[in-house]
C-alpha cells in the first residue's frame, strides 16, 4: 500500500504542484526580476540592476510617506491581532457553553466574511459618515479616525472567521481532561488558565499567524475606507506600493521593489511568530 | 498530417474569399481589413453607445471588435495590466504629453493616416519624439454650468444684483450675484416657484468629485501663470511654478463653499451629489463641463431640465475676465498600438475611421454621447448639439480666448492632486485660515516641483 502511493505521489500532487507553479511561483519569481527592472508593462522592462531599491530610499517627500505606513501598518497589525484574537476567543467561549440560539449566533457572527472587503468598506463609510456629520466630522479627519475606522471593520470583519478556528479548538479539548480537572476541584478561573489556554495554544498560533499577515497585507479595505486621506498619513504598505506602482510616472520598478522588500518583512515577522508561539505549545 | 494541412489550407483560402467579398460589398474603397480590434474606452459614462457601435460594425463587416472600458479613475492600471496581455487593447487613450512619453514603446505613429489628414484642430493631436502619438477625438470645454431659467428669473427680480444675465461678466460681479442668491433663498423661492437652497453647488472633495477642483479650477492658476512665462500653456508645462494666482484661486474657492448650503467640515464624506443637486433645481451654479449634458439631460435621472435651462460662463478668475473664454481642451484621444500585429493596426484605424465617418458613427458619437468631435467630418445634420460645446464656440467666435489646458502637464497627476485635495480639505473644515491656506499653496507648489523632479529623474 505504501508503496503505491510512494511510486504514484509525483501522479497526484501534480495538478496541485502545476497550479503552484503557475499561479504562485512564476509571478513571484517574476515579480523579483521585474524589481530590478525599469518597466511600463510586465513584458516590456530594461534590466537597471539595484537603482530601484536605491532609489526607494532617495527622494525626501517619499521616503517620509512610506516610512509613516511602514510604523503605522505595524501599529495597526498590533491592535487587530490583540483585538481580533481576544474578541474571537471570547466569543467562541461563549457559544460552546451551550446557550440557545448557539448556532444562529456563529452564523450572524460569520457572515461578514463572506463579504468582499471593498463592498464592506463602502458600506461601512456610508455609516460612519453619516453618524460623524453630526460632528461635523468625517472618517478621514485625522490619520487617527481613519485608522480606528479601519480598525473597526477590519475587526468585524474577521472576528467571526477566527472564532469558528477557536470554537473547533474548543471544541477539541478532551473531555476526560476537563472532568479530571472538575473532580480534582479546579474552579472556572482554574480550567481557563490551566486546560482551555493551554490546550487552545496551536490554535491561537494558527489564528495570530492570519491575523498577522491578514493585518500587514491588508488593501482592499485601506483603498475602499481611507483611501490615503488625509495626505496619505492613513497608507498602510500594500496601498503605498499601489501608489508607488501606479501614481508615479515611470515609478513601476521601484513600487516592485518595495513590494519584494515588503514580502521579506512580512516572512521574517512571520516566522518569527510562529517560533514563539509554536514553543508555547504543548 | 497531410490530410489536416490541406484542411488547415482550404480553410485558410475560404476564410480569404469571405473577407473579399466582404469588402467587395462595399462601394467606396473602404477596407475594414483582417485584424482585430480591441479598444480599451476611457469614458465611463459612453460604455453602452460603444458597445453598441462595435456590435454594429461586427455585423457590418464582420469584424471582431472588442470594448472594454476602464471604471472611474481606474484607467492607468487598467491599461497597464491589459497592454501586458497577449491580446492587448489596440486602441487605447494617450491623452497628453506626459501618457506619450510612457507609452512612447506602443504609439504607432499616425502621421498621414486618414484619422490625421481629417482632423478639424491638430493643435488637440499630441506629438512626442517625432510622431504623431496619438489623435484628440473630441474636445471638451469645461466653465461653471448655470440654471439659465432660475437666473433669468432673479435678474428680473427688483432688488436683483444685475439685471440681465450678460452683465455677470467678472469674478466680482458673480461673486455679488451669488453672495446675494445665498442669502435670499426664500425670497427667490417665493417669487419664482424654485426650490432653491443654495447658489452653488455643494463642492465635494471625495474621490469621485475633488477632480473638478484639484484639476479643473486648478488648472485657471497654472494657465495664467504658464502664460506670464511665456511658454506654450498646454503641452509644455514648468519643471517649477510659483504659483502666482492662488491668491484667485483661494477667492473662486471661498465662493464655492460660502455660498453653497454643504456643510464645510465635511466636503470629503462622498454623500454630496452636485449633479442631483444642480440637476433638481436646488443650486443655480455649477462647475463643470460640456460631458456632464448626456447626464443632466437623462430623465432617468429624475431632472426636469431642457437644453434651454443651460448655459456656461467661464470661470471667471479676476485676472483677465474680459477676454476670458470657457475651458477647452482634451484628455480624449485616441493612440494605436504600435506592438500589435499590422493586420491588428489596420482594422483598428479602419473602425476609426468608420466611427467617425458612417452616419451611424457620427449620429452615435455626436447625439448619443453628446460629444463635440475633432473631425471635419461633423458637418451639417452633424454638427454638435450640444449646448455648452455651442457656447464655447460661440465665445470664441465674440473674440475670447479658449482657456488652454495646462493641467495637462500635471506630474504624477494623480499623486499630485490628492495632495492638493487633502490640504483643501483641512484649510475648508478648519475656518478657513491663512494658516492653513499656506498649506494648499505648499502641496500646490512644492507639490508640484517635487513631482515634477521625481516624474522626470533618470
Amino acid at each position: 500500500m505504501e508503496k503505491t502511493i510512494k511510486r504514484y505521489f509525483p501522479l497526484f500532487m501534480l495538478p496541485t504542484m502545476l497550479a503552484f507553479v503557475v499561479g504562485f511561483l512564476a509571478p513571484f519569481a517574476y515579480g523579483v526580476f521585474l524589481s530590478f527592472c525599469k518597466f511600463t508593462t510586465v513584458t516590456n522592462w530594461k534590466w537597471v540592476g539595484f537603482s530601484n531599491y536605491l532609489k526607494m530610499f532617495s527622494k525626501g517627500a517619499d521616503v517620509d510617506v512610506f516610512v509613516h505606513a511602514l510604523w503605522y501598518t505595524s501599529l495597526f497589525t498590533v491592535v487587530t491581532v490583540l483585538i481580533i484574537n481576544v474578541a474571537a476567543f471570547a466569543i467562541a467561549m461563549v457559544l460552546t457553553k451551550g446557550i440557545r440560539g448557539t448556532n444562529l449566533f456563529r452564523t450572524a457572527f460569520f457572515l461578514p466574511n463572506l463579504i468582499g472587503g471593498i463592498v464592506l468598506s463602502y458600506v461601512w463609510l456610508m455609516l460612519f459618515n453619516s453618524v460623524l456629520q453630526n460632528y461635523h466630522m468625517t472618517i478621514t479627519s485625522t490619520p487617527w479616525s481613519a485608522f480606528w475606522g479601519m480598525v473597526v471593520v477590519v475587526s468585524w470583519q474577521q472576528i467571526g472567521y477566527m472564532m469558528i478556528i477557536y470554537i473547533a479548538g474548543i471544541q477539541n479539548i478532551p473531555g476526560e481532561m476537563i472532568e479530571a480537572a472538575k473532580i480534582d476541584g479546579a474552579n472556572s478561573h482554574q480550567m481557563l488558565r490551566y486546560i482551555t489556554i493551554p490546550t487552545l495554544a496551536p490554535t491561537s498560533t494558527i489564528c495570530t499567524f492570519l491575523t498577522l499577515t491578514n493585518g500587514f497585507k491588508l488593501f482592499d479595505q485601506n483603498l475602499a475606507l481611507t483611501g490615503g486621506s488625509p495626505n496619505r498619513m492613513s497608507e498602510l504598505l500594500a496601498l503605498n506600493i499601489f501608489q508607488t506602482m501606479y501614481g508615479m510616472q515611470g515609478w513601476q520598478g521601484v513600487g516592485q521593489a518595495k513590494a519584494v522588500l515588503f514580502f521579506l518583512l512580512v516572512a521574517a515577522i512571520a516566522l518569527v511568530q510562529n517560533k514563539i508561539s509554536r514553543s508555547r505549545e504543548v | 498530417m497531410k490530410k489536416f494541412l490541406s484542411i488547415a489550407m482550404s480553410a485558410a483560402m475560404v476564410a480569404s474569399m469571405m473577407t473579399t467579398a466582404a469588402v467587395a460589398d462595399e462601394a467606396d474603397d473602404f477596407d475594414p481589413g483582417t485584424g482585430k480590434v480591441y479598444y480599451l474606452n476611457f469614458k465611463p459614462e459612453v460604455d453602452q453607445q460603444w458597445q453598441d457601435l462595435a456590435a454594429a460594425y461586427t455585423e457590418e463587416y464582420g469584424v471582431e471588435v472588442n470594448v472594454l472600458t476602464a471604471a472611474s479613475g481606474e484607467y492607468e492600471t487598467t491599461l497597464q495590466s491589459e497592454m501586458a496581455k497577449s491580446n492587448a487593447p489596440t486602441i487605447f487613450n494617450c491623452g497628453n504629453t506626459s501618457g506619450a512619453e510612457t507609452w512612447d514603446d506602443y504609439t504607432y505613429d499616425l502621421t498621414g493616416t486618414w484619422l490625421d489628414e481629417h482632423s478639424a484642430n491638430k493643435e488637440f493631436n499630441v506629438s512626442y519624439n517625432g510622431k504623431l502619438s496619438s489623435v484628440a477625438y473630441c474636445y471638451e470645454s469645461f466653465g461653471i454650468i448655470y440654471n439659465k431659467t432660475i437666473l433669468e428669473g432673479y435678474c428680473g427680480m427688483d432688488n436683483a444684483v444685475v439685471s440681465s444675465i450678460d452683465e455677470i461678466n467678472s469674478f466680482d460681479k458673480l461673486l455679488e450675484v451669488a453672495t446675494d442668491i445665498n442669502s435670499r433663498i426664500d425670497e427667490i423661492n417665493d417669487e419664482l416657484g424654485t426650490e432653491l437652497t443654495e447658489a452653488f453647488v455643494g463642492s465635494g472633495l471625495d474621490s469621485g468629485n475633488s477632480w473638478r477642483y484639484s484639476g479643473h479650477l486648478a488648472n485657471m492658476p497654472l494657465y495664467y501663470e504658464f502664460v506670464d512665462d511665456g511658454i506654450d500653456p498646454v503641452t509644455d508645462g514648468e519643471a517649477t511654478i510659483k504659483g502666482t494666482y492662488l491668491d484667485n484661486f483661494r477667492k473662486v474657492w471661498d465662493m464655492y463653499v460660502d455660498t453653497s448650503a454643504a456643510d464645510k467640515a465635511t466636503l470629503d464624506s462622498g454623500t454630496l451629489s452636485a449633479a442631483d443637486e444642480f440637476g433638481l433645481g436646488e443650486a443655480v451654479f455649477y462647475q463643470n463641463g460640456d460631458w456632464e449634458y448626456s447626464t443632466l439631460m437623462n430623465e432617468d435621472n429624475g431632472y426636469d431640465l431642457t437644453a434651454d435651462d443651460l448655459g456656461m460662463m467661464p470661470i471667471y478668475f479676476g485676472v483677465d475676465d474680459e477676454n476670458e473664454g470657457l475651458c477647452s481642451g482634451t484628455e480624449n484621444c485616441w493612440a494605436i498600438n504600435a506592438k500589435a500585429s499590422e493586420e491588428d493596426i489596420q482594422s483598428s484605424l479602419a473602425f476609426l475611421q468608420w466611427v467617425v465617418s458612417s452616419d451611424e458613427g457620427r449620429k452615435v458619437t455626436n447625439e448619443d454621447m453628446g460629444l463635440t468631435m475633432n473631425f471635419d467630418t461633423y458637418t451639417g445634420d452633424f454638427a454638435s448639439v450640444n449646448p455648452f460645446g455651442a457656447a464655447a464656440q460661440e465665445l470664441v467666435a465674440e473674440g475670447k480666448t479658449a482657456v488652454g489646458w495646462a493641467f495637462n502637464a500635471t506630474p504624477n497627476v494623480d499623486t499630485w492632486r490628492q495632495g492638493v485635495v487633502d490640504a483643501l480639505i483641512a484649510y475648508t473644515a478648519n475656518g478657513q485660515t491663512d494658516e492653513d491656506w499656506d498649506g494648499v499653496v505648499s502641496a500646490f507648489v512644492d507639490g508640484w516641483n517635487e513631482q515634477w523632479e521625481l516624474a522626470h529623474a533618470e
